[in-house]
């Protein structure tokens, strides 16, 4: 049939590499299949898409299948026309197996779970992944952050001092809200129980879910610590079937818990993390664990049943449905723990169905929102997802995943359901009950005259100094505690964190939005707590307000008529007479996200995702000028 | 010295001294050190990331100017603000195309002939090709040291060539190739 066709050296390559590829599993899973059609009707690709057989996970596991057949199973040589064995031999043929095995599946292995002949496609469709990466072949945000945490260490390419001042940032929010100045996020701290890794979207988009975290491990009194290195808990090898990546990145996180020598590496909310970090990264990195590793649900579950914190649910009201993350859930067999815990801190649940190992996908696929140029088939199949979450009625989704935050969050948007998205931590966080304390000012307590007889009380300094919070059984008996002023925090501790005492009189900001009301909301704010503000609604009069008035921050709305925005922020960035000028890009659209962050130019100091609330534009603005001083 | 050297061993040639270590290639202290760059030089994402932020817009505004490169071609340009002088952008092979050692080994000579003509003594390498390339890390250290040490054995203003490496597997292929050097 092919006799003399001239095979390229990535298609060599390719089939070469499957050859090493192949294990039981792999090899079962090509042989098993009987073309029945029950993982079709599992597929949301395939809901969405009805009069499609192209989505139909049979159908795409064939054009991997076939390869096998053709190369390394004998009924290929025997009889290829009988099993439709094939080969690819061009760029072309690479490019094409690429848009099935990066465009049309997320991986989220439903159908396996209801495939009668144990067929996992999942499997060997990330098989074909890591092939087609191994060449070269791969979509360009995957390419991205494929590159990013090989050599940066993360996916979302953080620079080591952008974590660690996230990390300040975060720990002195936390002293603010609690009025405690003891309150503390270690980094690198030695000999400790809980190593706590995260996601790197929590340092670049989120990190009001590292301070929720570090307020829990504060209540608990757990002896916790951050890493300065290996702290991504994510691995985008897992999506992207580069096996080197996932044991490199896995290997980073497993060295650094034993350099600290902690006992426990505790996985922030992570769908794909806690998988590849739990489940699969030992094996990838074949490294022997000495350490315990859990989910940080699990985590927060285990404080609440052994009473090291307390938690009052009837401070989150709001109607809430769970959405079961595909690598927690089916592939990791985190089920109940997180219903659990959902229950002890919120007043109102209701499941969605299907549920639990039967969940649909976010469509976020553990790294699929890498890929802009699957985004409107993604959003399509979306469309299940959106039918189960409207039918819950629920105002609020929880899910234990920052990749289905992203994924739901864009669903949701699509569809207009208006549905917020939230995490376990938050809610938990919320929920909180801070074990009250005792603050005894210096200036409240002089004159100690005044409150007994001198001779009657110890010597200065053994009373409480400045400012120190000491629990209540520890407060000197020699301080009456009815005679001295005392103020009590915690208990009512107010869930807006100081935001509001900041002044940003003096500050110059462009406002850049093509929706009225997003600009009107956005001066709004900004001018109540002393900004002038200048409004632009296209690129081109953001970019000459940026050029006349030389502000110190342009909030910039990723879609606006005119011309194209990724444009715009390279013209500033480019500018040097507006090297001091911060951006901080506030969209309802992350997937274009990519027109900023793929140029090469300094990417934006901030990012929001809409709707934005008042605390966090006031939280992130700080942050962003804080950074201009 | 890398404020941030965790593992470190070194290798005597002649007057200059190889050193490996492990650390952020982008963030020492050294006259140059090299980029594994892209045929159009454009800065991308991971270490080039990181140069693009830490080093500013300078740094691809010079890029700009030069390329497209070829295979086994090699630039200098300023380092902008990063701790470095200057940066070696140096276009190696990639992806398992055809002939990588070879490749590598023009690559690294380009290089280094670069490193001499702009007088640097202390220059830093990346484990080239290792990684996100998919070069093994064992072929990289081979190809790396083999021509790294020829050229220290000649005449030479390097004083010190380190090779700073991400990993512990890149770390140990390269200790254990220094040690049959």
């Amino acid at each position: 049939m092919s006799q003399k066709k001239e095979r390229s050296q990535k298609a060599e390559k390719v089939i070469e590499r499957m050859g090493q590829k192949l294990n039981r599993q792999i090899v079962g899973s090509l042989t098993a299949c009987v073309h029945c059609g029950m993982c079709t009707e599992s597929c949301h690709y395939v809901l969405a898409n009805p009069g499609d057989p192209t989505y139909a996970p049979a159908y795409k596991a064939d054009k991997i299948r076939k390869l096998f057949k053709r190369h390394y199973d004998w009924t290929g040589r025997v009889i290829p026309w009988w099993v439709k064995a094939d080969s690819v031999w061009t760029e072309e043929d690479l490019e094409e197996l690429k848009d099935t095995v990066f465009g049309k599946c997320t991986n989220c292995r439903r159908c396996t779970l209801n495939c009668p002949m144990g067929v996992d496609y999942a499997t060997f469709n990330r098989m074909a992944r890591g092939l087609l990466v191994s060449v070269g072949v791969q979509p360009e945000g995957v390419a991205v952050v494929s590159k990013d945490q090989w050599e940066l260490g993360n996916q979302m390419g953080v620079l080591k001092e952008d974590y660690l001042d996230t990390l300040e940032w975060m720990e002195e929010e936390l002293q603010d809200e609690l009025e405690d100045p003891s309150v503390a996020i270690p980094v690198d701290k030695s000999d400790c129980t809980v190593m706590y890794a995260i996601n790197p979207r929590e340092v670049k988009y989120d990190p009001r879910s590292i301070a929720d975290a570090a307020k829990i491990f504060h209540a608990a009194g757990e002896s916790w610590t951050m890493p300065s290195e290996g702290w991504d808990q994510t691995n985008f090898g897992l999506f992207s079937g580069d096996d080197a990546l996932g044991g490199s990145v896995a290997r980073r996180l497993y060295e650094k818990v034993i350099e600290l020598n902690a006992s426990r590496l505790v996985i922030s909310e992570c769908g794909h993390g806690y998988r590849s970090t739990r489940c699969e990264g030992p094996n990838w990195a074949a490294f022997d664990i000495p350490f315990e590793m859990e989910s940080s649900v699990l985590t927060m579950l285990r404080y609440i049943r052994e009473g090291r914190i307390k938690v009052d649910k009837s401070r989150n009201t709001q109607l809430v449905t769970f959405h079961d993350s595909c690598n927690n859930a089916r592939s990791c067999g985190l089920f109940e723990e997180p219903r659990e815990l959902l229950n002890l801190v919120c007043e109102n649940f209701q499941e969605m169905y299907p549920n639990r190992a039967e969940n649909y996908c976010c469509t976020g696929g553990g790294g699929a929102m890498s890929m802009s140029e699957y985004t409107p088939n993604r959003l399509k199949s979306g469309v299940v997802k959106a039918d189960q979450l409207k039918e819950t009625g629920a105002e609020v989704v929880v899910t234990s995943c920052h990749n289905c935050v992203d994924g739901l969050s864009d669903v949701i948007r699509h569809y207009e359901l208006g549905i917020e998205v939230t995490q376990l931590v938050n809610l938990v966080a919320n929920a909180l009950v801070i074990e009250e304390k005792i603050v005894v000012p210096v200036e409240e307590v002089v004159p100690v005259e005044e409150v007994v007889p001198v001779e009657e009380v110890v010597p200065v300094e053994e009373v409480v100094p400045v400012e120190e919070v000491v629990p209540v059984e520890e407060v000197p008996v020699e301080v009456a505690v009815e005679e001295v002023p005392v103020e009590v925090a915690g208990g009512e501790v107010p869930e807006v964190v100081s935001a509001d005492a900041m002044s940003l009189a003096g500050r110059v900001i462009v406002v850049a939005d093509d929706e009225p009301d997003q600009v009107e909301f956005l001066a709004t704010v900004l001018e109540d707590h002393g900004a002038t503000i200048y409004r632009a609604a296209t690129g081109d009069e953001a970019l000459e307000l940026a050029r006349r008035e030389k502000p110190d921050l342009l909030t910039l709305d990723l879609h606006m008529p005119g011309r194209d925005v990724g444009e715009v922020f390279e013209m500033l960035r480019e500018d040097p007479e507006l090297e001091e000028l911060k951006v901080c890009v506030i969209t309802g659209r992350p997937e274009l996200r990519k027109l900023i962050y793929d140029r090469s130019v300094r990417p934006p100091e901030g990012y929001l995702d809409k709707p934005v609330d008042e605390e966090r534009l006031l939280l992130n603005v700080r942050k962003i000028l804080e950074l201009a001083d | 010295m890398p404020e941030t050297l965790q593992e470190e061993t070194t290798l005597q040639i002649n007057k200059s001294v190889v050193r490996l270590i492990k650390d952020d290639v982008t963030d020492i202290e050294v006259d140059a050190f090299v980029y594994y760059a892209q045929h159009d030089l454009q800065l991308g994402s991971g270490f080039g990331g990181a140069i693009a932020v830490r080093g500013g817009p300078s740094v691809q505004n010079e890029l700009d100017e030069s390329g497209p490169l070829k295979t086994g071609e090699a630039v200098v340009s300023e380092a902008g603000n990063l701790k470095a002088g200057l940066i070696i952008h140096a276009v190696g092979p990639r992806f398992q195309e055809e002939d990588i050692e070879g490749k590598l080994r023009t690559t690294m000579e380009n290089t280094l002939k670069l490193a001499e003509e702009k007088g640097v003594t202390r220059l830093a390498f990346p484990a080239m090709g290792a990684g996100y390339y998919g070069i093994l890390p064992g072929v990289s250290a081979k190809v790396m040291l083999d021509v790294i040490t020829s050229h220290l054995e000649g005449e030479t203003c390097l004083s010190e060539v380190i090779i700073c490496v991400f990993d512990s597997p890149q770390f140990d292929a390269f200790q254990s190739t220094m040690a049959t050097q």
